[in-house]
């Protein structure tokens, strides 16, 4: 790989450093660090209620964090604290989420065009073009007049993952988007994130597909408590996990 | 929307004939010379004049304060829901306060109160405006009926997922662009049941208004009693009610329709 996108020195596209984040007494992230280098693909895997989703809110500042850094390109994401600051990152960061979120009162494609036309302020006409565009690329072409609840879960989180894509990110984040699907719709739905990954596009997949994660990730993230417990790449952490930790949890699930 | 129609065909019959039973069991053999005379004075108490000239009294004017004090309530209550789901405590504090103060008062006090808060006149930007009987009845049912319009809106925008709202601002929408863009277009299928059982509510509270000294309707029957005679007292407060039955029945059948229309969609 000559690409420097793929080259390992650069700095990394995201990095979190000793990110503490707790609701009330429930203490959900306790000193996270990680990074995830541009166009790297990473998946961030454990039991539910380990802090993965909080991870991905926290790098796109849906959530405030408690203390740490967190560094997304040149934002300093803990700096932001409104909304109106948040919109250059946003338009950076991307999100997909479980429940897919469309708007059901807009119809697919206005779905996409909303966000760019009203917070980026593009030209309407240019915007439409690239949004059936992102439609074709998500298998979706001729469903731009359809409105989200017309459409199968399978069919719906494409087009979320169109919308984020709609916004020109430089990262997306996908929080569990196949945990909702019905297992017949899953691999529709992979296969566009596969696409992605292998555009070079940088993603980081809190997932309990662990077979997809083997496939698509170069580096595998595992959370217990809060807490990064082990990372590696995939073949690695998979193969030879060291943690007992990390060992129960894939005897149970794989 | 059949069930509905039904309802309101048995219920229009019914009330007419209960009213109508009402009055020949009160007034007996006379009932045709009274009936005689509430169609004399329809004119006047539809709309304040003997000939339908002008429509500034009588029902008329409980339809004009209605409609004024809603669009007022609706741009008031609107603001004080956003007031009252504010992320900032400064605002949000003052805005739940001043609704529950507005919401539990009771309507006939505000209206009294109106009488003596409100000047005659004011004069503002080299202008004097005057309060009439009419503006101080609108002030005054506006006021307890923005509260129950924040009440509505809160609610409304409670209804929606907040999925949504994380979506919205994961694109980069601010508070109040995601309330108008993402949540309020989505609220509107819920609110509005409420909001048209609301305006039914301040439409039967126009009858208090007479105390502010506006013309309206029961002002209206109350002169007509005075010079026609008591006589006529029972026929003629039968007849008003009958009015506002009239008006406020379709908006709550039709409430009812869309409740359920919603209720399928979901």
């Amino acid at each position: 790989m000559t690409h420097h996108r793929h080259s390992q020195q650069s700095a990394p596209l995201i990095e979190m450093r000793d990110v503490h984040k707790s609701f009330g007494a429930n203490a959900v992230l306790n000193g996270v660090s990680l990074s995830v280098r541009d166009g790297g693909v990473v998946c961030i895997i454990g039991p539910s209620g380990s802090g993965k989703s909080t991870i991905l809110r926290c790098i796109n500042g849906l959530m405030s964090i408690d203390r740490g850094t967190i560094r997304v390109g040149s934002f300093a994401v803990e700096t932001l604290k409104s909304d109106k600051a948040l919109v250059p990152l946003r338009h950076q960061v991307a999100m997909v989420f479980q429940q897919y979120n469309l708007f059901p009162h807009r119809t697919v494609l206005q779905n996409l065009t909303m966000a760019p036309v009203q917070v980026l302020g593009e030209k309407p006409a240019a915007v439409r073009e690239r949004a059936l565009a992102l439609l074709a690329k998500v298998r979706l072409t001729g469903k731009q007049d359809a409105y989200p609840g017309e459409l199968s879960g399978g069919q719906q989180q494409r087009v979320a993952i169109a919308r984020a894509l709609a916004m020109q990110p430089n990262v997306i984040l996908f929080d569990e988007v196949t945990a909702a699907l019905d297992p017949e719709m899953v691999s529709e739905v992979l296969n566009v994130i596969r696409d992605l990954a292998r555009e070079g596009m940088t993603c980081v997949l809190v997932t309990h597909e662990m077979r997809f994660a083997q496939e698509v990730a170069d580096e595998v993230f595992f959370t217990d408590r809060g807490v990064i417990v082990e990372h590696g790449p995939p073949g690695t952490l998979f193969q030879n996990p060291t943690d007992p930790r990390l060992k129960a949890f894939l005897e149970k699930v794989l | 929307m059949n069930a509905e129609l039904k309802l309101f065909a048995l219920g229009t019959v019914g009330v007419t004939f209960v009213l109508a039973a009402l009055l020949v069991t009160v007034y007996g053999a006379e009932t045709g010379r009274v009936l005689q005379a509430l169609a004399m004075r329809t004119p006047l108490l539809l709309s304040g004049s003997p000939d339908f000239s002008r429509f500034e009294g009588g029902f008329a004017a409980n339809i004009v304060i209605s409609v004024w004090a809603m669009m007022i309530a609706a741009v008031a209550g609107t603001a004080l829901g956003i007031g009252m789901i504010s992320q900032s405590v400064l605002v949000r504090a003052p805005s739940v306060l001043l609704m529950n103060v507005l919401r539990n008062s009771p309507w006939l006090v505000v209206l009294y109160a109106m009488l003596y808060l409100l000047p005659f006149e004011i004069e503002a930007f080299g202008t004097i405006f005057s309060f009439s009987p009419v503006i101080k009845a609108i002030i005054g049912l506006a006021l307890p009926v923005t509260a129950n319009i924040a009440e509505v809106f809160r609610g409304g925008v409670e209804a929606v997922p907040t999925g949504q709202w994380e979506s919205a601002r994961s694109l980069g929408y601010r508070r109040l662009q995601i309330l108008r863009r993402v949540v309020v277009p989505q609220a509107i299928q819920f609110m509005t049941p409420n909001l048209m059982t609301t305006y039914a509510m301040l439409f039967i509270g126009t009858s208090l208004v007479v105390v502010t000294g506006a013309n309206d309707i029961l002002s209206v029957a109350r002169t007509v009693i005075a010079s026609d005679g008591a006589h006529y007292a029972t026929a003629i407060y039968l007849y008003v009610l009958f009015l506002f039955f009239l008006f406020c029945f379709p908006i709550a059948i039709l409430t009812r329709w869309l409740e359920q229309r919603v209720r399928v969609r979901q």
